[in-house]
């Protein structure tokens, strides 16, 4: 796979910009080649590729905008594009809030492509799924998915903004079940490259996980002293993300941070910021609006710092963007806080785990929701590998658990962290929304279980 | 590349002569137009529209896809080149063949039946019945409403190696409205619905009546604002037709997805707890559930002419009087499941999507009893209207719903608002509570049922009643 490159991207919009017939207008970019491969009971079931360059476009008459996606990069095309996007403004009213297109600025190179990543062929992808069936012991079954993804992004506008930057990312993830028992474990790797991307440690780990989750109990519900891997903390980022990150969510009273910045909202423990330019995060230096991306520091030592911002939300607010705009048709506007890097610490596994006298072990969860965003309280219920601790040591399997309680409350119980590690929560691994997290595995005091799925 | 192109066909030829078993070309153009207002200002307009072919073979006993947007004739003889690959990696770490269950060739076309095409409803004409329902939104504590009109087209046509070749053009026309109440010392209170889309023209929007159902839902959210929490904890709880859409998609539309039960998507979207043995057994619901899916319902966003098999739209049981009969099919897994036909429930997103089981339209049917008749049987319980967030398992067995707009029964009467309300409960014992369906069926639509890998956004279509429920527990969180 070749990358199309910043002058495929730019050159088609940055001629069409040249003659709009618009008071300012802007064009983003986006190309994705997405190879996805898919199996379960130890075969491939489903293989795709798929290729897709889009273009989206806003001309702004006066201070009225209009916004036209297509995904086609002939010049012809764009310019049919903004020509639309001119007249849909015009037919439209004017927006006192629009702030302008971005002015250039210098923006950070970009690290987060890898050509040998980005040439990964569907034999490579087929022989990591087989790396991992092979491992998988009798009695046992593989499900999961390999994806390499490829993206380039371009942002150009009439003020003369142009930025381009290519990214790769290599996945690969491994469901275990048991055909004796119901017992299943998980694993998964993810990374900018493949030669990070370790099918056998994947398995290993998954089926580890599957041979301790048998007879399983049920947990009754109250509150339990808690080890969160780094998948289930990656879902409690996600909710607070969506729900408390983005200035909108502040200015409308719906975020956690809202009138309470710069206070205590966690414990000490838990610093959590957004850093699109560690190339780790997966991120790009700049945002679809083609602002360069700040890091910004979101909760420091427990302390609400503030949220990130795009345009509109910046101006709304006296601020200035901090680079966080994000694709309108999948994020709420006011600015997407996706890249984001929770400090660590240095306790392995087996100390989180010793640590914990009557708890519960939590690998990850399944569709979470937030019945309070305010709060950003989540509810989800666990799956794939949950386990009862008692004195210091995983005793029992457990039946899935469902977990309610506000990340807040969670993340004031922080006893100890264990390194980072890149993760995805549940949703985010699939798409819908991204949030990548540079995240640790933690021991809480308390996580609160409200009930158990049956045995 | 026009829809009615013969690219496809050569390219089914093309894979068919290089040996593919079985091939189809799926070709889509989507067009998507957008207005919305937001606290009485144009908040955006947009239109999107794309276009590209998808290419699915079954070569050495296993499946390859690959889709672009590039029509040239080297990308469309890349993309033949492309699934091949892939269906030979398939073949690599492959167990067993596919098979797909059999139909014969299918010719046609379907076309979505408007009064009045949304794309030609003047943009002046959208902005200036939003901005009224803007105004009628307008409350002393509402700090933010939000409302939107949309239009989406989409054109396709499949060409199978089987003799298939069929051409459809679906409209959809939908509207999203939400009010959010802020007050100092109270919890914000919302009220939204993003489900009010239908396959049909612009008369769809007229018939909602948005600028009335503005001030409802302002009221609702003003109210729930102020409400208590509720002091007594009844267990009847009666459902709005909106609210029972939400539970038939979460716990009967997916866990009856036949791909769950064969795990093709245990890593992500889970499985179920419907399985083949229990068919005809499973007590699911009490006797007053039955649950249908219905790809020729009119109206439903569900609703085709046939799906990304070729298969013809069709309805369904998947459970009749409270037992359990019935799944939704592909041909992939009709065939694997050793079923005679597929109920045609495959579906992909766009042309760069690999169809998958969906959901088409599955609904709770009605019963017979006014809904007045299903109020006079509580003496103490709750109506709840409108769902704010909900939570899965894996199996969809274990559910959590809370609700934007509760309202208190009291001797057959509703009596005011309380908040704060939500239910936790496993699917075949809430179900099994149900004593009690109105005849007051309405359709709903979602546009975003989210499965599959890459994600797939689908439409699907529920049609529910007011139902009521005994001895269901409700939590309460301030």
């Amino acid at each position: 796979m070749t990358l199309l490159g910043a002058d495929a991207l730019l050159g088609p919009v940055r001629e069409a910009l040249r003659g709009v017939q618009a008071d300012e207008a802007d064009a983003h970019v986006h190309r994705r080649r997405a190879a996805i491969s898919r199996y379960s009971h130890s075969s491939i079931h489903q293989n795709a590729v798929s290729d897709e360059t889009h273009v989206r476009v806003r001309a702004i008459v006066g201070k009225a905008v209009g916004v036209v996606t297509t995904n086609s990069l002939a010049v012809a095309d764009v310019r049919r594009a903004l020509a639309d996007a001119a007249a849909l403004a015009r037919a439209s009213r004017p927006d006192v809030a629009w702030p302008g297109v971005a002015e250039p600025a210098p923006i950070p190179s970009s690290a987060a492509f890898h050509e040998e990543t980005a040439r990964t062929d569907a034999r490579t992808q087929a022989r990591a799924i087989g790396a991992i069936c092979a491992a998988v012991p009798q009695g046992m079954r593989a499900a999961g998915t390999s994806q390499i993804e490829i993206t380039e992004d371009a942002v150009a506008n009439s003020r003369g903004v142009a930025a381009y930057a290519p990214a790769t990312m290599a996945y690969l993830r491994a469901l275990v079940q048991s055909e004796t028992h119901s017992g299943s474990g998980y694993a998964e790797d993810l990374s900018m490259r493949m030669d990070g991307i370790f099918p056998e440690r994947v398995a290993a780990r998954a089926v580890e996980k599957c041979a301790l989750d048998r007879d399983r109990r049920q947990l009754p519900a109250g509150d339990y002293e808690a080890v969160f891997e780094e998948l289930a903390v990656a879902e409690i980022l996600r909710i607070m993300s969506i729900t408390g990150l983005g200035a909108e969510s502040v200015r409308e009273g719906r975020s956690f941070m809202a009138g309470r910045i710069g206070e205590r909202v966690t414990s000490e423990a838990f610093t959590l910021s957004d850093d699109a330019l560690d190339a780790r995060t997966l991120g790009i230096p700049f945002d679809v609006e083609g602002t360069p991306k700040l890091k910004v520091l979101l909760i420091e030592k427990g302390v609400a710092r503030g949220p990130v911002y795009d345009r509109t939300s910046a101006k709304a607010m006296g601020a200035r963007s901090t680079g966080h705009a994000a694709d309108p048709s999948r994020y709420a506007p006011g600015g997407h806080a996706g890249n984001l890097t929770m400090a660590g610490g240095g306790a392995t596994r087996e100390e989180l785990i010793a640590a914990v006298s009557h708890g519960v072990l939590i690998t990850r969860f399944h569709y979470t929701n937030t019945p309070d965003p305010r709060a950003a309280t989540m509810t989800g219920t666990t799956r794939d590998g949950t386990f009862l601790i008692e004195n210091g040591k995983i005793t029992a399997a457990l039946a899935n658990v469902r977990y309610t309680m506000s990340a807040l409350d969670l993340f004031a119980g922080i006893e100890l962290l264990g390194p980072q590690r890149l993760a995805r929560d549940w949703w985010s691994s699939n798409g819908m929304g991204s949030v990548v997290c540079l995240v640790p595995p933690m021991k809480v005091r308390r996580a609160t279980i409200t009930g158990s799925s049956p045995l | 590349m026009a829809i009615t192109s013969s690219v496809s066909t050569d390219l089914v030829h093309l894979a068919s002569s290089r040996g593919a078993t079985y091939a189809d070309a799926r070709a889509v153009e989507r067009e998507h137009e957008a207005v919305g207002v937001k606290d009485g200002a144009v908040e955006s307009v947009t239109r999107t529209s794309d276009r590209g072919l998808g290419l699915r073979v079954v070569h050495r006993g296993a499946w390859g896809f690959a889709a672009t947007d590039r029509t040239d004739e080297a990308s469309l003889r890349a993309l033949v080149d492309e699934a091949f690959r892939r269906a030979e990696a398939s073949a690599s770490v492959q167990r067993r063949s596919v098979r797909l269950a059999p139909v014969a060739p299918q010719r046609g076309e379907y076309r979505t039946s408007l009064k009045r095409d949304p794309f030609t409803v003047p943009l002046a004409e959208r902005i200036d019945h939003l901005l009224a329902v803007d105004a009628n939104s307008l409350g002393p504590n509402v700090k933010t409403r939000r409302s939107a009109v949309a239009a989406y087209r989409t054109r396709k046509r499949l060409v199978t190696s089987e003799g298939t070749d069929v051409a459809q053009e679906i409209v959809e026309t939908g509207a999203g409205l939400s009010v959010l109440a802020v007050k100092a010392g109270r919890k914000p209170a919302s009220r939204f619905d993003s489900r009010l889309v239908r396959q049909a023209g612009w008369e769809y929007v007229e018939h909602l009546d948005l600028v009335a159902r503005a001030a409802r839902y302002r009221d609702d959210a003003e109210a729930t604002l102020d409400a208590p929490l509720p002091t007594e904890r009844p267990t009847t709880l009666v459902f709005a037709p909106e609210f029972l859409a939400l539970l038939v998609h979460e716990s009967c539309g997916h866990p009856t997805e036949a791909d769950r039960l064969l795990e093709h998507e245990v890593a992500f979207a889970g499985t179920t707890f419907m399985w083949p043995e229990d068919r005809g057994k499973l007590r699911y619901g009490s006797a007053h559930v039955s649950m249908t899916a219905d790809a020729t319902l009119p109206g439903g966003m569900g609703t085709f002419g046939w799906d990304d098999d070729g298969v013809p739209g069709m309805r369904t049981m998947l459970v009749d009087k409270g037992i359990f009969v019935g799944y939704l099919t592909s041909r992939e897994t009709a065939g694997a499941l050793g079923l005679p036909v597929a109920i045609g429930s495959a579906r992909a997103e766009g042309w760069q999507h690999f169809p998958i089981v969906r959901m088409v339209n599955v609904s709770l049917d009605p019963g017979t009893v006014p809904y007045a008749d299903l109020l006079r049987g509580v003496d103490s319980g709750l109506l709840l209207e409108a769902p704010a967030s909900y939570s899965l398992d894996d199996k969809r067995q274990n559910f959590h719903f809370s609700t934007q707009t509760a309202r208190v029964i009291r001797d057959g009467a509703l009596d005011g608002y309380v908040r704060g309300v939500a239910f936790q409960s496993l699917t075949p014992d809430f179900w099994g509570r149900c004593d009690g369906v109105a005849d007051d069926w309405e359709l709903h639509g979602f546009l975003s049922c989210a499965k599959g890998e890459p994600l797939q956004l689908m439409r699907v279509g529920h049609g529910a009643a007011h139902a009521r429920f005994r001895d269901v527990p409700i939590e309460v969180r301030e």
